[in-house]
């Protein structure tokens, strides 16, 4: 068995794992990050519009500052967020936005003069100032008051990744790839490391640290159709999930975005309309605009990603062999602008579609997108239920996003959290010196060499592929943007039959030599699964409508009885179902809980005095 | 290798830069001598075989002595040229596997004209030092003495397969040289490509009509 | 449509002693806006579950799929099978290491080459917080962004007929590609002697025969050949100077 001491085990690769490895190996520590694919290829790379953080460089920008950037992310998580951390969060983003200039991003700049832009298709002009020429710049993005989004053209997480990594080599910060975690090792206190799988050889490792961070981002795979990376199966979730202590906060809050394309569901950046483009029906007619006259196509995610269902209802989509879709139209924008600024997109279309967006419509429909929840957390990137490990990025539910996250707020999550949490990591390593139980080693890896042996001989007849695409449309039909009681209901119950029927699983293959996809993914299922229990019974349970929860027997949010956060826990190995637990999503309330100006709700009040800011009336 | 290596410690070894502009600057003298001396020899159609033109550029070039000068010294740049270029070539059995198993599979225009510079180069070798040797120990050049040697047949042969593998080696070479150091850019290479294409057809057409000229027009 | 697409697909586990290496041939049938991403996929779970191949982000952005398709390296996943005869032959990447069938171990070697090229700001300043960001004109960010497209495949490292002479040493256009990117960044201080102690050498630059086997394979389309130009040429040219130096009395040139 080969073992690997460490000070810091990250588990991923991706912006917030590496910007976490890189404070502690700054700070003197030695960690080790695990990926299963190799750290660039990390789904951050995917990332295409921007990262948000209120430098006010730019015309439309100017007079941006963290108050706005913390009030338009507290109204775009629906009041469901951490207002500590949000606060936090706005301060620090400018500052991670510098100094990843510093380290070598080519963030756009800011060119003096006048210029075009659109906006509901319409062309506006504007005119940068000189004194601002070469700040950074940034563009619009949906939910925000001021053109706030930074970017890099349309490949803004590549190049964030990109040099991310530069720093890591540079500070020598040791990767291993194609090493996929299978366990979390504790005492039940502490946490003492991972079990892992190598994906080269397929044998066990035991990497053993004073602290162990989760970074393994989004479980967007669960659905079937989603803009995530194929491994987005959600691991880290699903492991700290197992160990029966650690909670995932906000499973059922999981955006779906606007514009995935159709078939293949990868995603045209949020830019495309932050830019300008619009949103146009089967009659090649603008919708956006009646639903939401004030921000139109750039309401949040959550609010547009329903009227686009909703209008698709209607009899308004566009039909294809695929079922209905709808346009995202950015030819107006000239091939000047797609050719700069949105190049990945007019590549996507070009490859994907065959179909040129400098000219022709792109077929959108709204697809899974990403997890608000994840591995909770406090405010210092602490999991709750065990000590010495942490969470940072998409993986972990910090909690910045509540409901909804606004787009652009995801990369700067991870590089401020990677900083913010990687600095409590290394006060904790700085007052910490830890003994690994060697019989708690053995046992956590003898139990997944159990699930090893008993998948390869089991002789069970249930396919993990067949079971996998089973979840997913449970998931994606059931659990989708519009959500119901009997259409939750039933879906628990499926979920809990292909629970059940995983104990069933055999393998096709009986190859032990190398990683053997099979297995990998056999392996992984029923944690899976166990996530997709705890979405759809958060769901289920939740009778209100919150950001992207959005039920349509229960239409109103309700903050009198549902301004919580559902903590979902497996507490037992034989478990069939979560057991859910609540907390106040936030300690303080600097912002109390109001309309959002856009996707108009109705809202049932608290009268929680420390919430909504009045005084109980004394008399 | 580690971090801290990329960073300059003592003195560079340059022999490799020095070596690639070498390779380069005897290439390009050698390419402008090969379509120099095209047009020399070519001189014989100008009076359809009379041979008074090329005599007397044979004259010219003999009384400021730079054929016996220049020949040797042409010689001499090729044999550094080769000794240059041959670093490049794959010698052992191994790497001869590797590119052509790579080149059949892959079917790529700009990798295939490297074989052939690479394939061509080893006949010219051979071949041009024959030739050479035979003019220059057979100095002065005349019409009559280069007509006699090609009507002879063997020598006709010799020219009918030098005279291409010379151009495309030549040809090949300058584009390439263009490509490796820049001159040629992703905007023009297509274009530049084309014409260095019909540049060669046209050395090698020129190369066949004087053969033809020298076996039938002048006397021997 | 309609087709019975055949798959001669590369296969060999080196992990496993028993395996030898051969070509497997599999059989599907065809549909609407299929990519090898799909058919791939779809032989795995259908077919034979033990087949190994990489996919990630299935959108052609992030260079985990490069494989060799009928010959030449691409991204399998944007590649359609309409565009391709009905016979088609997989191959994984040559000069990485093989982990499985269609897999390599790109990770291992673009580690290195990050490492070998110092891939990163080299920079005497230290981060201010409190700072402002240093300005920079808008044309040469996006000058930039355009070399730092490259998605890490390893596309242009199999298509080059250099590399697979010399598969351990030579750093390939992308390491080229990835140095100009840093010579042209402001932010880095590094001279051009420095860059030269890199890439000056047989296994560098000057070892790169023009083939272009990069240029017309880079599934970005980064524009390389004009960066493997311009790298010539300032690392070629740069060193006259020393020769100069060398060849002519120190005095001389003073005057
Ligand atoms: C298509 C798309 C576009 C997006 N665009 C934007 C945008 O424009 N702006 C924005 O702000 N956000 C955007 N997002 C969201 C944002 O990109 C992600 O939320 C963010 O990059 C997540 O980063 P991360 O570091 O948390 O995780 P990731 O980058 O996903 O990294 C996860 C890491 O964990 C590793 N890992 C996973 N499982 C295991 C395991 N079991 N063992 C070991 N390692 C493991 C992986 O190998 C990887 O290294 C986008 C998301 C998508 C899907
Ligand atoms: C002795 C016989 C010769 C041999 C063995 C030879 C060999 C080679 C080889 C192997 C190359 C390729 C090198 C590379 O791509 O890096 C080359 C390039 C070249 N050769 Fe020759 N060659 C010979 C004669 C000639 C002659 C007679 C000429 C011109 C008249 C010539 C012109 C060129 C040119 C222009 C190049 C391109 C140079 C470059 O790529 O830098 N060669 N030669
Ligand atoms: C300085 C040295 C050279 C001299 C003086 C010279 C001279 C001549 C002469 C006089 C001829 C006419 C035919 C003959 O007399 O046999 C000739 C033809 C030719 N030479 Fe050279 N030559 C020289 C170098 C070379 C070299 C280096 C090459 C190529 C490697 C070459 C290739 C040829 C070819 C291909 C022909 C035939 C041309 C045709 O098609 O008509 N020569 N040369
Ligand atoms: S330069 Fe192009 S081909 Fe080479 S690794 Fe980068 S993206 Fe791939
Ligand atoms: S293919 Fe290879 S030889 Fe040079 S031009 Fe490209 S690196
Ligand atoms: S899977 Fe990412 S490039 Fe093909």
């Amino acid at each position: 068995m080969d073992t690997f001491y460490t000070d810091l085990v990250c588990v991923g690769a991706g912006l917030a794992g590496e910007r976490v490895a890189i404070a502690a190996a700054v700070a003197g520590f030695e960690s080790i990050c695990l990926s299963v694919v190799p750290p660039r290829r990390s789904h951050s790379s995917a990332a295409q519009g921007g990262m948000q953080a209120s430098l006010g460089n730019c015309c439309m920008g100017q007079g941006d500052c963290p108050d706005l950037h913390f009030a338009d992310t507290v109204k775009g998580s629906d009041w469901g967020c951490d207002q500590e951390v949000a606060r936090l969060f706005a301060q620090t983003a400018p500052v991670a936005v510098r100094e990843m200039a510093f380290w070598g991003i080519p963030w756009n700049r800011v060119v003096a003069g006048k210029g075009v832009y659109y906006k509901a298709g319409k062309a506006f002009e504007k005119i940068e100032s000189a004194e601002r020429a070469g700040a950074i710049t940034a563009r619009d993005f949906g939910g925000t008051a001021k053109w706030r989004t930074c970017y890099t053209s349309d490949g803004t997480g590549h190049t964030l990744l990109y040099t991310m990594d530069n720093e890591v080599v540079r500070l020598g910060v040791k990767v291993h790839d194609r090493v996929e975690a299978v366990s979390l090792i504790h005492d039940g206190g502490s946490c003492m490391g991972v079990v892992a799988r190598c994906l080269k050889t397929g044998k066990l490792r035991v990497y053993l640290g004073k602290a162990t961070l989760i970074a393994t981002g989004g479980y967007g795979k669960l659905y079937r159709e989603s803009t995530n990376a194929v491994i987005n199966w959600g691991d880290g979730a699903a492991i700290a999930l197992n160990t029966g202590l650690i909670p995932i906060g906000n499973p059922e809050a999981v955006q779906f975005h606007p514009t995935g394309i159709v078939p293949t569901n990868i995603l045209v950046t949020e830019g495309c309309r932050g830019d300008g483009g619009t949103l146009k029906d089967v009659d090649e007619e603008r919708f956006m605009n009646i639903y939401e006259p004030a921000k139109q196509e750039l309401a949040s995610r959550d609010v547009v990603s329903r009227w686009m269902t909703h209008h698709m209802r209607m009899g308004k989509g566009v039909p294809s062999a695929y079922g209905p879709h709808l346009w995202l139209d950015i030819r107006h924008l000239g091939a000047q602008h797609i050719k700069t600024k949105l190049r990945e997109v007019d590549e996507i279309c070009r490859e994907f579609l065959d179909r040129d967006p400098i000219t022709q419509l792109i077929p959108v429909r709204p697809a899974q997108h990403y997890s608000m929840g994840g591995v909770r957390t406090d405010k210092d990137g602490a999991a709750y239920g065990l000590r010495g490990l942490y969470a940072a990025g998409e993986a972990a539910c910090w909690d910045l996003h509540g409901f909804n996250r606004l787009g652009g707020n995801s990369l700067a999550e991870t590089v401020v959290a990677g900083r913010i949490v990687g600095e409590k990591i290394v006060e904790f390593l700085k007052g910490h010196e830890s003994d690994f139980k060697t019989s708690v080693v053995r046992q956590a890896v003898s139990r997944e060499q159990k699930r090893i042996e008993a998948l390869i001989g089991s002789g069970g007849n249930e396919n993990v592929y067949e079971l996998r695409a089973a979840m997913g449309d449970v998931l994606m039909d059931q659990v989708g943007i519009f959500r119901n009681h009997a259409d939750l209901r039933d879906a628990v119950e499926k979920l809990q039959v292909i629970y059940d029927r995983c104990r069933k699983m055999g393998l096709r293959s009986s190859c032990v030599h190398g990683a053997n996809p099979e297995l990998s993914a056999a392996l992984r299922l029923p944690g899976m699964v166990r996530l997709a229990l705890c979405i759809a019974q958060g769901a289920l349970t939740r009778t209100e409508s919150r950001g992207a929860h959005a039920r349509e027997d229960y239409p109103e949010r309700n903050d009198r009885d549902w301004l919580k956060r559902t903590l979902a826990f497996w507490k037992n190995e034989d478990d069939v179902l979560p057991v859910l637990e609540y907390e106040k999503p936030s300690k303080v309330w600097e912002m109390p809980p109001g309309e959002r100006g856009y996707g108009a709700t109705k809202i049932i009040c608290t009268l929680d005095p420390e919430i909504c800011g009045l005084k109980p009336e004394t008399n | 290798m580690t971090a801290g290596d990329t960073r300059a410690c003592g003195r560079p070894v340059r022999t490799e830069a020095y070596l690639d502009l070498f390779q380069m600057l005897t290439g390009i003298v050698l390419v402008a001598f090969m379509w120099a001396h095209m047009v020399l020899v070519a001189s014989i159609n100008l009076d359809l075989g009379g041979g008074r033109v090329m005599n007397a550029i044979a004259r010219f070039f003999e009384a400021t002595y730079m054929a016996q000068i220049g020949g040797p010294l042409i010689g001499f740049i090729m044999l550094v040229h080769f000794v240059v270029a041959a670093r490049k070539m794959p010698f052992r059995a191994r790497e001869q596997k590797a590119i052509w198993r790579h080149s059949v599979n892959f079917s790529h225009t700009d990798t295939w004209l490297w074989i052939i510079q690479a394939a061509t180069a080893f006949i010219i070798l051979i071949m041009g030092s024959i030739h050479m040797w035979t003019v220059l120990t057979s100095l002065p050049i005349t019409a009559a003495k280069s007509a006699g040697r090609i009507q002879g047949g063997w020598w006709f042969g010799f020219y009918l397969l030098l005279l291409p593998v010379i151009e495309l080696h030549v040809g090949i070479g300058i584009y390439r040289i263009g490509v490796k150091w820049g001159y040629i850019t992703r905007a023009n290479r297509a274009q530049l490509h084309g014409f260095d294409n019909r540049l060669t057809f046209i050395m090698i057409g020129i190369g066949l009509v004087t053969l033809l000229t020298f076996l039938a027009l002048v006397k021997a | 449509m309609g087709r019975t697409l055949k798959f001669n697909i590369f296969r060999f586990n080196p992990e496993d002693p028993a395996s030898v290496a051969r070509m497997d041939p599999f059989y599907l049938e065809e549909t609407e806006a299929m990519t090898l991403f799909i058919a791939l996929n779809l032989i795995r779970e259908n077919q034979d579950p033990t087949l190994m191949f990489d996919f990630m982000c299935r959108a052609g952005i992030c260079g985990s799929c490069a494989m060799l398709i009928n010959g030449r390296p691409d991204l399998a996943c944007h590649t359609k099978t309409k565009d391709l005869p009905g016979d088609i032959t997989l191959l994984p990447l040559p000069i990485f290491k093989l982990i499985g069938d269609l897999c390599v171990d790109t990770g291992t070697w673009f580690r290195a080459m990050n490492e070998r090229v110092g891939s990163w700001v080299h920079t005497s300043k230290t981060f201010d917080p409190q700072e402002e960001e240093e300005r920079m004109d808008n044309a040469l960010a996006e000058q930039i962004y355009e070399l730092e497209r490259c998605i890490e495949c390893g596309c242009c490292v199999a298509a080059c007929g250099k590399a697979n002479m010399v598969p351990e040493n030579f750093m390939g256009a992308t390491a080229f590609n990835r140095i100009v990117r840093f010579m042209i960044d402001p932010r880095d201080e590094r001279k051009n002697d420095e860059y030269f102690e890199v890439v000056g050498n047989e296994d560098g630059i000057f070892g790169c025969l023009g083939l272009l086997g990069c240029e017309d394979t880079c599934p970005k389309n980064i524009p390389l050949q004009d960066q493997l130009g311009m790298l010539r040429r300032k690392m070629g040219f740069s060193q006259v100077k020393h020769l100069f130096r060398a060849l002519l009395p120190a005095k001389r040139i003073a005057k």
